[in-house]
């Protein structure tokens, strides 16, 4: 059963937005234009207080902020932490996000953390476990949290579905929300040999409430998320096929390493505002 | 719920170790071999964990020079991340140092680590105010005797025999690294964030005295008495006026506690 409150709605569409990075602090307050919301990572911000608190009131009375974690470790089989999610819940009180998000993985078991963002194997008995520990963390935080593909380069031997059914049945039995990343869609299509359009065909529209897009290294027979560089132009393609799918989606530049002038990554934004707003007038 | 458990385990044991092996759950295909693609996890968790330490211990980087990766890969080795945050893997660095050979046979490691790591916990401890002098001289001085000062709840203190400090210093400068220098007695190093800035300076006995004293909720008289200990005749009081001038002022007061009897 579900019992996250029915009144809550899907939050709106926030237009184009940035990872709050350090590297662009100061920046992003003393030029803020082109910028229309900002992704925190939560757990860089889930602090006793200090510097990290003073700035994060700052942008938070100059942008729309939403909330994105990488230790919820929602798909995996350790009980889920309430530590972690008093702080989350404590956090999201302060921020008042539009949205919460965390990543369909897991990131360790038996109490070790592997920073990583482990893929699931798409079986039915992970199907089971991860819905139903999405419905407790939605309950716990009394809000419907988003979920997001993460990039793949393992293969379990015993998968049972693909990767996009798996995300859409699991978004659809805990009344979830779905973060596509389309760099990752990219990514794991290239690694596992599917086609990304069918990825995007399987995803259900009405769930899809933010977007990723970001850069990766192509190695000699996978491709990497690095995060380290410019969006490259077929993750621009599968941007403007996700755009004419799923519409006006809440979009976000994600840069990690080599880290540009923030210019740049304007730049980037400005250029997924001008493919996207053409197709967004033209299905009005 | 078992199966995924077990599965789980296998793959985070792969992902942890040195070697190359798969776990005969994982596949390979066409495109790349199941080891090739376990690869990638085994050497990002390896390479995030490193990148964390080495932000985190500046100070232990310098004074271990080239050793340093190495430090590190025993020490994620031995102590695996059991927390939410990246950053506070490195809790456990001191303690490691001073137990596993061969660092605890070079004590200014360990040391070096823990400064680090009283800095690290000092940057985003709980925000507490801080007094100011108005605060002192609304003061009646009937008042003194019992008076509690409450000392800043994040402030620690440390007990070094080395100059591991001044490599800190070097460090946050991009300064020459110094050369260590080790003491025959342990010197008192007290780290405290004063606004937003963390700071630390050495303390010497009398101060490292009085401060502790404050902490435990001693009243301001004891803190006389206790500076009497440490000064010549008749010189107890000033002394103690000037330190609570200097702690004020550096923000290491956060409040001030009437005698409630």
């Amino acid at each position: 059963m579900n019992t996250v409150d029915p009144r809550l709605e899907r939050p709106p569409c926030l237009g184009y937005g940035l990872g709050l990075r350090v590297e662009h602090y100061q920046e992003l307050l003393d030029q803020p234009q082109g910028v229309d919301w900002l992704e925190i990572v939560s757990e860089n911000y889930m602090v006793p207080g200090g510097l990290p608190l003073v700035w994060l009131e700052r942008f938070r009375a100059r942008f729309p902020l939403v909330m994105h974690g990488v230790s919820l470790s929602i798909g995996g089989t350790d009980p889920l932490d309430e530590g972690y999610l008093a702080r989350l819940d404590a956090l999201a009180r302060r921020v008042e996000p539009a949205w919460v998000s965390d990543h369909l993985c897991w990131t360790g078991v038996q109490g070790v953390n592997l920073h990583d963002l482990m893929p699931l194997p798409y079986t039915e008995e992970a199907l089971d476990h991860v819905a139903a520990r999405v419905r407790q963390v939605q309950d716990r935080l009394r809000r419907r949290i988003l979920l997001e593909n993460v990039s793949s380069y393992i293969r379990y031997a015993d998968a049972q579905l693909e990767e996009w059914e798996f995300l859409a049945e699991v978004a659809r039995r805990a009344d979830c929300l779905i973060l596509l990343d389309i760099n990752n869609v990219y990514v794991s299509a290239s690694n596992h040999g599917f086609d990304p359009l069918r990825y995007l065909d399987g995803v259900p529209a009405e769930r899809v409430q933010q977007f990723h897009l970001a850069g990766h290294e192509r190695g000699e027979a996978l491709i990497v998320d690095t995060h380290d560089a410019p969006v490259p132009s077929p993750v621009w393609e599968l941007y403007r096929a996700a755009v004419r799918r799923y519409g006006a989606v809440s979009t976000m530049i994600e840069r990690d390493d080599h880290m540009p002038p923030l210019s740049e990554l304007v730049a980037e934004l400005e250029h997924a505002r001008r493919l996207a707003e053409p197709l967004l007038q033209a299905a009005a | 719920m078992k199966n995924l458990q077990a599965l789980q385990l296998r793959v985070q044991q792969a992902v942890m170790a040195s070697s190359a092996a798969s776990p005969p759950e994982l596949a390979g295909d066409a495109i790349a071999d199941a080891r090739s693609r376990l690869a990638i996890y085994r050497h990002g968790y390896r390479a995030r964990l490193r990148e964390a330490l080495g932000n985190e211990f500046p100070t232990l980087a310098s004074l271990s020079g080239k050793r340093f990766p190495a430090l590190l890969d025993r020490y994620i080795d031995a102590c695996p991340s059991e927390h939410y945050n990246l950053r506070w893997h490195g809790a456990g660095l001191a303690a490691f140092l001073r137990y596993a050979l061969p660092w605890r046979e070079r004590p200014a490691y360990a040391e070096a680590a823990e400064l680090d790591w009283a800095i690290s916990t000092c940057f985003d401890a709980a925000d507490e105010p801080a007094i100011d002098a108005m605060a002192l001289a609304g003061i009646a001085p009937e008042h003194w005797a019992g008076l509690r000062l409450l000392p800043q709840r994040h402030l620690q203190w440390l007990e070094l025999r080395s100059n591991v400090d001044a490599f800190r210093t070097a460090a946050d400068q991009a300064a020459a690294r110094p050369h260590l220098r080790q003491r025959a007695t342990p010197r008192r190093l007290l780290v405290w964030r004063q606004d937003l800035s963390v700071r630390y300076r050495a303390v010497g006995p009398a101060e490292s005295a009085l401060l502790e004293a404050a902490t435990r909720g001693e009243p301001f008289a004891m803190l006389c008495e206790i500076a009497a200990g440490h000064a010549p005749p008749g010189h107890a009081v000033a002394r103690l006026a000037g330190m609570l001038r200097d702690w004020v002022e550096a923000g290491l007061i956060r409040a001030l506690q009437p005698d409630e009897r």
